[in-house]
């Protein structure tokens, strides 16, 4: 009798919140995401593994940090030997979009359990947000929501087991992959790439022209600081261009 | 030890980015000041890690053109991004050119 006048009549049980259905609805909407960020993840675990950090290490970059990007620099900084504090700040820098992504999610999850919510956070990143908000906006009503979070967390939980699966396989095949073929420099061209595929403003351009620009200027900055820098004045670099216009 | 204390402590907090902001939801009103922040953080990031990239790849070959097969392989790798739309595709395009200026220059 306790526990059903302390449980919400609105709040959704375990079995709602992991609907096998809604569930593998997502991970079907998540399926086109998976094969590019399978080669990512796959990538990512090269790098990992041919860089000069504990492969075990390296690899726990896809479940913990889970970000592309934030992994990538961070592997790139410890490899160059940057201090610990450079390596958590760059990573950190790129993954403070996060924060608007869960705060986005906010208001959708204020329902849920707190162990659906640190699950669902867990496996929040790019393409889950994308996957999950397609989802939440075309939730009917109330009633639907609880679908609308199992298809999340079907989506999101897919990503995350294919980003560390991608992941430690690049990390077995490092050893075995010549030299000669340069896999880590499909960092650099993906990461070029990704900026041509967002939409350009007058400030993203001034962001990355000026982030590129110090970053080669500052190359040989102690600590990999140059990186920093970096990020730090291209985003000075944006905010004024969007303040003056 | 340095890289595992670094990778726990990013991956940490990380974490707490992912999940803070929803736990505190109805109170984030602060963090419109971040949203406007995080939107140009991640190209500023993305270009510094790129630019670092090509610089540490030019300076790593061999020769007056050592330069051009990692630039040259960008731009086209953006080329493509920009006709396709898949940064798939782009390093599709990008690698085998920088095989093969990395051949013909020698570098």
């Amino acid at each position: 009798m306790v526990l059903l006048t302390t449980a919400s009549p609105a709040a959704p049980g375990p079995a709602q919140l992991l609907d096998r259905r809604a569930m593998a609805g997502g991970v079907r909407a998540m399926a086109p995401w998976l094969v590019g960020f399978g080669l990512y993840g796959l990538v990512v675990g090269v790098a990992a593994g041919r860089a000069g950090v504990p492969a075990l290490a390296g690899w726990l970059t896809a479940p913990v940090v889970y970000s592309g990007g934030a992994q990538v620099a961070a592997i790139d900084l410890l490899d160059a030997g940057a201090a610990p504090a450079v390596v958590v700040a760059t990573a950190l820098a790129v993954n403070c979009r996060l924060i608007v992504y869960s705060a986005a999610m906010g208001d959708r999850w204020r329902a849920t359990p707190r162990w659906w919510r640190a699950l669902a956070a867990l496996v929040l990143v790019d393409p889950s947000f994308s996957v999950g908000d397609d989802r939440y906006q075309q939730a009917a009503g109330a009633d639907d929501l609880p679908r609308a979070h199992a298809h999340y967390l079907g989506a999101a939980l897919a990503l995350w087991v294919t980003w560390a699966g991608a992941a430690a396989a690049g990390i077995l095949a490092a050893g075995s992959i010549p030299d000669g073929l340069r896999l880590e420099f499909v960092i650099p061209l993906f990461l070029a790439a990704e900026l041509q595929r967002r939409p350009p403003t007058t400030a993203t351009r001034r962001a990355w022209m000026t982030a590129a620009a110090v970053a080669v200027v500052g190359a040989s900055f102690p600590a990999r600081l140059g990186l920093l820098a970096a990020v730090a004045a291209g985003t000075a670099a944006a905010l004024a261009v969007k303040d003056r216009s | 030890m340095t890289a595992w204390l670094a990778i726990l402590v990013a991956g940490g907090l990380s974490y707490a980015f992912r999940l803070a902001p929803a736990a505190l939801s109805g109170r984030v009103q602060a963090l419109r000041r971040l949203e406007r922040v995080a939107a140009y953080v991640v190209p500023a990031t993305f270009a510094a890690v790129a630019a670092a990239g090509v610089l540490g790849r030019a300076t790593a070959g061999t020769g007056a053109l050592a330069p051009v097969p990692p630039v040259a392989a960008v731009a086209v790798a953006v080329v493509a991004a920009r006709r396709t739309g898949s940064s798939l595709a782009a390093v599709a395009a990008g690698l085998p050119t920088l095989w093969a200026l990395t051949a013909a220059t020698g570098a």
